[in-house]
């Protein structure tokens, strides 16, 4: 499947022309600062920079944009492991254990674990995109809404009741989540929840109601501290435990390959995309873990389930750009507009003509995985210098970064206003004990899921017996059973242990 | 109404021959007007990357020359384009802000199902170069030949073919005109609903839905693997040109064809800002008519699959405001989906 002689033209278009390099640390670099920030999204990051690639050749300005891409799918975790904000909507889930991490002083652990976990992703997405990219597509063409609601329906199931203090409190944070998420039109367009608010006609804006809901609930819950880190001997910044976390990516392979695996495969999928593929990478390693319960704590695995995910949806999100045209998200919207403003039509009869100017960007973003990793340590070892600074300085100037980032996302009020009224729902759930984190999942879930359901049960004229036309879908929905069934079976055995344990113990 | 927008143009070139005496000693008094003093603006009521952003950003360099001033892009997508022109009716009518805009039929849309407080006379077209048109089509792998063998599926039964659409659009107004037209019951065919077009495209090549009814245009980088089995629209396309069009179809089935233009364009200012300010709306039209005629304009927007058909104000509001009427007139359609 591979075409040696457009792989050797690709090589050569690569060597032979210095600006097709010249971008790519400019583009990392624009891509960290920004997917950092939080609110400003992967896509609004190349939507910034599309202009300035207009004046560069094709193949440049697609390598800026791509780096750009790769950065920002980076950049997004480094304030959700320090701050507890994911600077993009792909990196939800690694605040989960990467926050956690940096509490205990393992901050430079859990961004060195990221970093590796990403460049790894990124890395194998693109080897895959290299030599299956024309299966993949056509796998995933035929991803319709029924095999779509149904991973959802896995990722609701999977993380639902994150993170709370009963299954209860669980379940009611994730509802109000789904809620929140189906306001605005909704497929078949009818209004629902608008309360005449023109500005809620596409729906709550989700990252400023997810920052303000991520954010309040823990920048109060450091009212008393005075560093996010707490001990001082901790506080340090090292290369060698940036390098350490790397290490504990290599010694989960598993975790790692799972991970990417479901990015690639999520991230192709039209309409879902990498904050889906990081919460669903998140969910299936915590089920398939030995001891699920130290999730949520400061468990590495989660940071590189979380991360290899979410960077590998790049690879798959690019296989269904570059093979059939359709953009699966934001990202390859606008790498396809970018295609557009010079001329060239992005789809198959691109990809067939084309070749090695394919070949050379899937070669070009192979190098940048391992110039990330370079850029991307000296960006964290610069960026993790704020658990030095006092907190009486960081939470108001977080406040003020995030105030300012939803507005930049909204381009008007409505944005800082949903902050606002979020972060509001988000100190009262967590001072009762709801957890946010489920707020979160449902916002992100419940539109997709609602939609493609919708669709479902239109495609199926009312009939619902019609489901089983779509084995994948129901497939789907066995092994969740399945597996599902397995780790409570394993959960009651092992609490069954602890009881007898207990029962020994107080025996003697 | 292609036929319409052909013979007005025509008169339209006339008129503008007769005025071109007016036309060479604009650039004196623009100058003497000192309008514009400032950079332009050109709002775009979508997201990067779509059709009218790149229309704006192609058009922009070339505007910039005609005005001797910057000419920036800014987006303001949402809600169906209710924010952007919302956002819009708030500035002052200054000339410093144009919109691209596709005007039919989002105007008339976002006042029929989205209750937006503006009305479709608010707006003045300036010219809309870029048509898109609905297009019945089907996934190659579905085997469906041809527009004849849907009529006739769907007429012995309803339920036996999928239909993709976007809810609140043109598709949608000119698919249940069809299926009335063809004395099919649209309330029992599975009818399923996509929140815009890049997703019911996936649907239609994906074969997920049997038959979409979509704007054509989008369809062509995945076009070989989509059969097209009908254009909505009196006049062969380029993009297509062995497609069977509504008319031909028609008037072998005996009914009347009536549809709506998908997409219709262009340049929008507001209706208010042209009353209160004629020069300098004189000074914009003579701008964007200028830029849109610049043989390099035509051939750089050419290779990038952008129109730059001049129509003129009188014929582009003509198709705007005929095409709203339509919508107006069939806006029971556009409530059930």
């Amino acid at each position: 499947m591979i075409d040696f002689p457009a792989f050797g033209s690709a090589v050569a278009m690569l060597a032979g022309s210095p600006s097709a390099w010249i971008w790519v640390v400019p583009g990392l670099l624009i891509g960290l600062v920004f997917g950092a920030l939080p609110g400003i999204s992967v896509s609004m990051a190349m939507a910034l920079v599309l202009p300035a690639s207009l004046y560069m050749d094709f193949l440049p300005a697609i390598i800026f944009l791509t780096s750009v891409y790769t950065g920002a799918g980076f950049g997004g975790s480094i304030p959700a492991v320090l701050i507890n904000i994911p600077g993009t909507s792909s990196a939800v889930a690694t605040t989960f254990d990467g926050y956690p991490m940096a509490r205990k002083g393992q901050h430079s652990e859990a961004l060195g674990a990221a970093l590796f976990a990403s460049c790894i992703g990124v890395l194998i997405s693109y080897i895959v995109l290299f030599v299956l990219v024309q299966p993949l597509a056509e796998i995933v063409l035929r991803i319709g809404p029924y095999e779509m609601a149904a991973i959802g329906i896995w990722g609701l199931v999977l993380l639902g009741s994150i993170g709370g203090s009963s299954v209860a409190k669980g379940l009611f944070a994730a509802a109000i989540g789904v809620l929140c998420g189906t306001v605005g039109m909704n497929t078949a367009g009818y209004m629902r929840g608008d309360m005449g608010i023109s500005w809620l006609l596409d729906g709550v804006p989700t990252i400023p109601a997810m920052v303000g809901l991520l954010a309040a609930s823990q920048l109060f819950a450091l009212v008393n501290a005075k560093f996010i880190v707490e001990a001082e001997e901790h506080r340090t910044i090292s290369l060698r435990r940036i390098l350490d976390g790397g290490v504990m990516v290599l010694r989960h392979p598993v975790t790692l390959l799972r991970g990417t695996a479901i990015g690639i495969f999520v991230g192709a999928v039209p309409g879902i995309g990498s904050s889906i593929a990081n919460l669903i990478s998140y969910g299936e390693t915590r089920r398939a873990s030995k001891d699920p319960d130290s999730f949520g704590k400061g468990n590495p695995e989660g940071v590189i389930a979380a991360e290899s995910a979410n960077s590998s949806s790049e690879g798959g999100s690019m296989a269904t750009m570059l093979a059939l045209g359709i953009p699966g998200g934001g990202a390859t919207a606008i790498l396809l507009a970018a295609f557009a403003m010079h001329n060239v039509i992005g789809g198959p009869r691109f990809m067939e003509q084309n070749r090695d100017i394919v070949y050379a960007i899937i070669l070009s973003n192979f190098a940048q995985a391992f110039v990330l990793l370079l850029v991307g340590g000296a960006f964290v070892f610069v960026a993790s210098t704020i658990v030095r600074l006092p907190l009486r300085y960081l939470i108001p100037s977080v406040l003020v970064m995030s105030t300012m980032g939803a507005f930049a996302i909204e381009g008007s009020i409505a944005g800082p206003l949903t902050l606002l009224v979020f972060a509001v729902l988000g100190w009262l759930m967590s001072r009762y004990g709801f957890p946010v984190a489920a707020v979160v999942v449902g916002l992100l879930l419940g539109k997709l899921i609602e939609t493609e359901m919708l669709r479902a049960w239109q495609l199926a004229g009312g009939d619902a017996m019609y489901v089983f036309e779509h084995p994948v879908a129901v497939g789907i929905i066995v092994v969740m059973f399945v597996s599902l069934g397995l780790s409570v079976r394993r959960d009651l055995r092992r609490r069954a242990a602890l009881k007898a344990q207990a029962v020994v113990v107080s025996a003697d | 109404m292609t036929k319409h927008i052909e013979a007005i143009s025509r008169r339209q070139a006339l008129m503008l021959a007769a005025g071109a005496g007016a036309a060479l000693a604009a650039p004196g008094i623009a100058r003497a007007q000192s309008f514009p003093e400032r950079p332009v603006t050109l709002l775009v009521p979508f997201a990067t990357g779509g059709y009218n952003d790149r229309l704006a950003r192609a058009m922009a360099p070339f505007l910039q020359k005609q005005l001797g001033q910057p000419v920036t892009v800014m987006n303001r997508p949402g809600g169906g384009t209710v924010l952007g022109n919302t956002f819009y009716m708030q500035q002052p009518d200054d000339g410093y802000m144009m919109m691209v805009h596709s005007a039919g039929p989002y105007i008339p849309l976002s006042i029929l199902t989205r209750n937006a407080r503006y009305k479709a006379e608010d707006f003045h077209m300036i010219n809309l170069p870029s048509r898109d048109l609905t297009l019945a089509a089907s996934a190659t792998s579905k085997g469906i030949n041809s527009i004849d063998e849907v009529v006739t599926r769907l007429k012995a039964d309803p339920r036996s073919l999928s239909i993709g659409v976007q809810p609140a659009s043109a598709d949608l107004i000119n698919m249940a005109l069809f299926m009335q037209a063809h004395g099919i019951d649209r309330s029992k065919v599975r009818v399923v609903t996509y929140d815009g077009g890049g997703p019911a495209r996936t649907a239609t090549a994906g074969g997920h839905v049997d038959v979409g009814f979509v704007g054509g245009e989008g369809f062509l980088p995945i076009k070989d693997r989509i059969k097209p089995l009908l254009m909505f629209s009196d006049e062969k396309s380029t993009d297509y040109p062995d497609v069977p069009l509504l008319t031909d179809h028609a008037r072998a089935a005996g009914f009347q064809p009536q549809s709506v233009d998908g997409s219709q364009r262009g340049f929008v200012v507001l209706k208010r800002f042209v009353e209160a300010q004629p020069e300098r709306y004189r000074i914009l039209l003579q701008a964007v008519e200028r830029a849109t005629k610049d043989p390099e304009c035509v051939s750089t927007l050419a290779n990038q699959q952008l129109a730059t058909t001049w129509y003129g104000p009188e014929a582009s509001n003509r198709a705007y405001l005929a095409s709203a009427a339509l919508m107006a007139q069939y806006a029971d359609l556009l409530k059930q989906a």
